[in-house]
């Protein structure tokens, strides 16, 4: 009886809404823990292993560490925009989630234009970065803020473009709509007919999430943190939030589009109602190739971004385009 | 509903004021993306949803990240303040506010109201993608718009590498010793 009350309208959404913020919140907890023990083993040493076992509780411990230190503002900071620009990146990146399908029925928001939504929420991530960047009223962020929106305003582009073929294919802008269509093992997944998008979506997500060799915008190397310099304690935190946020999302995504979803690679495999695990292994798969990438491939030059954009990704796009819109009128019997 | 919608057209107004008063450029900016996710909430709140995300992807996503950057790059944004805004101009300016708001409270008296309540015009993306096209019974004469718009684009993108293009001979500056 009181699962019937759950599952009533306002009831249902506030519930979902809390279950999306309690795992994007901790997502970024496992992931600042897998991004060390990850880059740890492929450097050859233990990384994190003092607090709890094997090191598992030091998520909790930097958590914990980030709420008790001061948040510091420079001086001359536009100090509203300083501290609104974590919110405006966390938000849009807790947001999309909503539109994420984690097995069937289990969707917080079915929309029917769900790619349209998370394409749009998450251009606005680049308004935050820019408002991080200004704000900190210094010369290193704002030079990562200006490398951040044109990075981010440049990928966009091939990142669109990438999804047409999927969408032509399944025939529907919503995510539940295009897992659907790839049901009935691996070999129906989009990432075969769509190779070559499947590879185009990969990188710009990267640069989307701004992960290595992308991290032009924060380039510790060259302008010591980018956007992200003047923060401190959880402003900071908020920061880190929204990208292992987008990071997990954008593999999300790329699982729903190209990988499946939550289909079983064969039919035999099907797990009903637990096919959330399917979803959660293959995201997780993808988040450590983000993270072995990291460790493997230096940063790109501002204008090999550019040329790799725009002379490689976006041309790339468009052929396939061609012979995916070609194909599917000669052949329209196999599609 | 109605505390939904007290919401959101406080915050499309108060941004909207706050563009026009703000001294900072870069502020009003910011107070226009603002605006802009209050328009696309009305969107949503009409039945909408595509609407408005293609006006959080076109207007949030993209017109005021350019503006922004268009100004990071023109000027030093942090130290300069425009006292003036307000003051210059206000004759112009008057008889352009009055003449919308004569035009606006023309269309509001004319424009037959009823059955225009939430959700009662064509929903969906389909409907919206038949319109855009001029098929499946739409007038036709909407697809030959949808192409002349797509031209005028293609041309607005050549025009723009041919005006920001380097002249031959004059090579590549990349920063990099060769």
């Amino acid at each position: 009886m009181s699962l019937d009350i759950l599952n009533q309208e306002p009831f249902r959404f506030l519930l979902s809404v809390g279950v999306i913020l309690f795992l994007v919140l901790n997502l970024a907890a496992v992931f600042t823990m897998a991004e060390r023990k990850v880059s740890a083993y492929i450097q050859l040493r233990y990384g994190p292993n003092r607090v709890g076992p094997r090191g598992l509780l030091q998520p909790a411990a930097d958590v914990f560490k980030l709420f008790t230190k001061e948040n510091l503002s420079p001086g001359r900071a536009d100090i509203w925009i300083f501290l609104a620009a974590p919110i405006a990146m966390f938000i849009p990146a807790a947001l999309v989630w909503l539109v994420v399908p984690f097995a069937p029925n289990a969707v917080v928001a079915d929309l029917n234009v769900a790619i349209v939504f998370f394409i749009a929420v998450t251009s606005i991530g680049a308004l935050g970065l820019i408002m991080a960047g200004y704000g900190s009223r210094s010369s290193f962020s704002l030079l990562g803020a200006l490398r951040g929106a044109a990075q981010m305003i440049s990928y966009e582009v091939p990142l669109i473009l990438s999804l047409l073929g999927v969408i032509m294919l399944s025939g529907s802008l919503s995510l539940v709509d295009v897992v659907e269509a790839q049901s009935g093992g691996f070999w129906h997944w989009y990432f075969l007919p769509q190779l070559p998008m499947f590879v185009v979506f990969y990188i710009s997500g990267l640069a989307e999430a701004r992960r290595v060799p992308f991290d032009l915008p924060e380039g510790e190397s060259e302008i010591v943190g980018g956007f992200m310099v003047e923060y401190s304690g959880m402003t900071w935190g908020l920061i880190q939030a929204a990208e292992f946020a987008s990071m997990g999302l954008i593999s999300a995504i790329t699982v729903t589009l190209f990988l499946g979803g939550w289909q079983p690679p064969f039919e035999f495999l099907d797990l009903g109602n637990f096919n959330w695990i399917w979803f959660g292994l293959k995201t997780a798969l993808l988040v450590f190739t983000f993270q072995w990438i990291r460790w493997s491939v230096p940063r790109l030059r501002m204008d090999q971004l550019m040329d790799l954009g725009w002379k490689v990704l976006v041309p790339v796009c468009l052929v396939w385009l061609f012979v995916t819109a070609g194909l599917m009128l000669l052949l329209p019997s196999v599609f | 509903m109605i505390l939904a919608f007290a919401f959101l057209a406080g915050m499309t107004l108060v941004s909207a004021l706050g563009v026009v008063l703000s001294r900072n450029v870069v502020h009003s900016a910011l107070f226009m993306s603002g605006s802009f996710l209050g328009i696309a909430g009305f969107f949503v709140m009409l039945n909408a949803p595509a609407l408005a995300a293609f006006q959080v992807l076109i207007y949030v996503g993209a017109v005021t990240v350019v503006i922004l950057f268009g100004i990071m790059f023109t000027q030093r944004p942090q130290v300069r303040r425009y006292r003036t805004i307000i003051q210059r101009q206000h004759w112009p300016g008057f008889f352009v506010a009055v003449g919308i708001g004569a035009f606006l409270a023309y269309i509001v008296a004319i424009a037959d109201w009823t059955g225009t309540g939430p959700g009662n015009g064509p929903r969906g993306v389909d409907a919206l993608g038949n319109i855009l096209l001029g098929v499946n019974g739409a007038p036709p004469i909407f697809g030959l718009l949808f192409e002349v718009a797509s031209v005028l684009l293609l041309v607005a993108i050549v025009a723009a590498i041919v005006v920001s293009r380097r002249k031959t001979g004059e090579g590549v500056d990349r920063g990099v010793e060769e």
